[in-house]
C-alpha cells in the first residue's frame, strides 16, 4: 500500500468514526423520553454484569419469568452521580440478588429505570440512599462569610474550605406564584398546565407543548451535549462552584454538569469590552454577564444568547433576545437563594421571574462529561 | 486510482462536515429555507427563504439577491402550526406579482424540519416545498 493510499484509508476511518459517533448521539436522554414512568415493573434476579459507564450505568440481571431465565436491563444515574451518593463501581457485583421497582421503556424492551428503587433481596435495604441527592441534616444557621470588602462570598476556596452549590429547591423554570407539578425534568404531571408555566406567547406555547408532548425526548442538552445556559446551570444536581478573581474584577462560574464548561461575570465592566461589534455576531450559551453589588446581592445582568440550546429543564422556548437579571444572596452559610427575571419579548409577553434555592455541599464541583457511547 | 480515491474521500468529508444543521430551537421559522415552487414561471422552480422574528412580526425575504422579494406578511398559527406567507415579486417584464403561500410545520422538533403547501399567484399556482437549512 502506498503512503497516500495509507493516508486515505486513515482519512475514511476517521470519518466513519465521525458518522458513527454522530449516530451514537441519540444515545443520552431524558429519563421520561426512554421510560413510561406511569407503567412500573417489579424485578427480582441475580446481577450478571455492572456497566459502570457514562452516561448512564447498566445493572443486567436474569429474571426467572416462568420457565425462561431472561436477561434485563436496570438503568441508573451518570457514575458521578452514583459516586455522589456513595455508591462504587463495586457497590453491586455479579452474583449479588437485587430487586427492583420501576418504569419500564417505552419500546417494550428489557429495560427498566433503577433510580433510586433498586434494594438486596436478603436483606430488602436500598443498594443507595432513598433520596438521591440528601442535603444532609439540617445545620445550625452559620453567617454567610464575607471577603475583605464585606461582600458575602459564593466559594468556592472560602477561609472555611472549598465547596459548591447543589441541590436546587427547583429544578424547572416556573413562574413564582404558579404552582404546577412536574418531574425533576420538567415534565409536566398534568399537560394540560402548560399555560401556567409562564406567559408564553402563543408560539412559544405551541413550541413548549409539543416538547413536553414528545417526553423532553429531543432536549439538546442530552442529544447534542449543548451546555446548560441560562437558569438551567443552576437547577442541576450535580451543581455549580463560583471562583471569584477579585483582583481581576470576575466570577467564574463552573458547571458540573456542562463538560467543563464555565461562565464568567465581569464586575463592575462593560461585558463587550474586547468584541468590536457587540453581541449581534456571536450570540453565545451562557451570554455575555456583567456584575455588580446591591448591599449583599450579587445582581448580573446578561444578554447575548444564542437560540441552541434549551435554557430550562422541561423545555420553555427562548430567543437571542432573552434578557436575564440574576440575583444571587447568601443569607446563611448553607444557602443560596437564586431569582431570576426573564425578559424576552421574542418568546413571552411580559418579564416574568423564578426563585429557588441551593445547598451548599463541602468538596469539589463534580465534573460530567456528556458522553453518547450507547443506548 | 489515487486521484478517484482522493476525490471520494473529500466528497465523503465534504457531505459529512455538511450535514450538522445549525441548531435552532428559538421561534420555529427562524433561518434559511431552501426549496422548491414548482412551476413558477416568473421566479423559477428553486426558492430560497431567509426568515427572522423579531418578537412581533415574521419577516424575511424570498430569493436574497438582484431579484428579491421582501415578505409582507407571515403568520404562524401553533394550532396545527398553519404557515401563511405573502410577498411582492416582479415578473420578467416589471410586472407585480403578488405570492400567496400556505403550508403546514412539519417536524418542528428538528432543525431541519419543512414547510410543505401550495403557492399562488396572478400566473400560476402549484406545489411548495421547503427545508430549514
Amino acid at each position: 500500500m502506498t503512503r497516500n493510499q495509507r493516508n486515505w484509508w486513515f482519512g475514511a476511518a476517521a470519518v466513519a468514526a465521525l458518522l458513527l459517533g454522530s449516530t451514537a448521539a441519540w444515545a443520552h436522554h431524558e429519563i421520561a423520553g426512554k421510560f413510561d414512568l406511569s407503567k412500573t415493573v417489579d424485578l427480582t434476579g441475580i446481577v450478571t454484569n455492572v456497566d459502570w459507564r457514562n452516561p448512564h450505568v447498566h445493572v443486567f440481571v436474569n429474571v426467572k419469568t416462568g420457565k425462561d431465565l431472561l436477561n434485563w436491563a436496570i438503568e441508573l444515574e451518570s457514575p458521578t452521580i452514583l459516586e455522589m451518593d456513595g455508591w462504587t463501581r463495586n457497590t453491586l457485583r455479579p452474583g449479588d440478588a437485587i430487586a427492583v421497582k420501576g418504569p419500564r421503556a417505552r419500546d417494550g424492551s428489557r429495560q427498566v429505570w433503577g433510580g433510586d428503587q433498586v434494594r438486596f433481596t436478603d436483606t430488602g435495604l436500598p443498594v443507595f440512599p432513598a433520596k438521591l441527592h440528601p442535603s444532609g441534616a439540617a445545620a445550625a444557621s452559620r453567617p454567610a462569610p464575607r471577603g475583605p470588602d464585606g461582600h458575602p462570598v459564593f466559594g468556592g476556596l472560602t477561609p472555611a474550605g472549598e465547596g459548591y452549590w447543589t441541590d436546587p429547591s427547583k429544578t424547572a423554570l416556573v413562574e413564582d406564584g404558579v404552582d404546577v407539578k412536574m418531574d425533576e425534568w420538567g415534565l409536566l404531571a398534568n399537560p394540560a398546565d402548560a399555560a401556567k408555566v409562564a406567559p408564553m406567547q402563543p408560539w412559544a406555547l405551541g413550541v413548549y407543548r409539543h416538547r413536553q408532548d414528545r417526553m423532553l425526548r429531543d432536549d439538546p442538552m442530552y442529544l447534542n451535549c449543548k451546555p446548560p445556559g441560562g437558569p438551567r446551570q443552576y437547577q442541576s444536581r450535580l451543581g455549580v462552584e463560583f471562583v471569584e478573581d477579585r483582583a481581576r474584577q470576575r466570577i467564574f462560574l463552573l458547571m458540573g454538569s456542562g463538560n467543563h464548561n464555565y461562565r464568567i461575570v465581569y464586575m463592575g465592566q462593560n461585558r463587550t469590552t474586547g468584541l468590536v461589534t457587540g453581541d449581534d455576531d456571536n450570540p453565545l450559551y451562557y451570554g455575555r454577564a456583567s456584575g455588580k453589588w446591591e448591599g449583599d446581592t450579587l445582581v448580573v445582568d446578561t444578554i447575548g444568547f444564542n437560540e441552541d440550546f434549551w435554557f430550562t429543564n422541561g423545555g420553555l422556548p427562548h430567543t437571542s433576545q432573552l434578557h436575564l437579571v440574576e440575583r444571587f444572596t447568601r443569607p446563611d452559610f448553607d444557602t443560596l437563594r437564586y431569582q431570576v427575571e426573564v425578559d424576552d419579548p421574542g418568546a413571552y409577553t411580559k418579564r416574568w421571574s423564578a426563585t429557588w434555592t441551593m445547598k451548599w455541599k463541602g468538596g469539589t464541583v463534580p465534573f460530567y462529561f456528556c458522553q453518547n457511547n450507547r443506548p | 486510482m489515487l486521484r478517484s480515491l482522493i476525490r471520494s474521500a473529500v466528497v465523503l468529508l465534504a457531505t459529512v462536515l455538511a450535514a450538522p444543521v445549525h441548531a435552532q430551537e428559538g421561534h420555529p421559522l427562524k433561518g434559511s429555507w431552501i426549496g422548491v415552487w414548482e412551476a413558477n414561471k416568473d421566479a423559477g422552480d428553486d426558492i430560497i427563504m431567509v426568515l427572522n422574528w423579531d418578537g412581533k412580526a415574521i419577516t424575511g425575504i424570498i430569493n436574497p439577491g438582484t431579484d428579491n422579494m421582501k415578505i409582507g406578511n407571515a403568520t404562524l398559527d401553533p394550532i396545527g402550526w398553519k404557515v401563511h406567507i405573502e410577498a411582492d415579486g416582479k415578473n420578467k417584464a416589471g410586472g407585480a406579482v403578488h405570492y400567496v403561500i400556505d403550508g403546514t410545520l412539519k417536524d418542528l422538533e428538528l432543525p431541519t424540519r419543512s414547510v410543505t403547501g401550495t403557492w399562488l399567484s396572478q400566473s400560476g399556482k402549484g406545489k411548495f416545498d421547503v427545508r430549514r437549512q
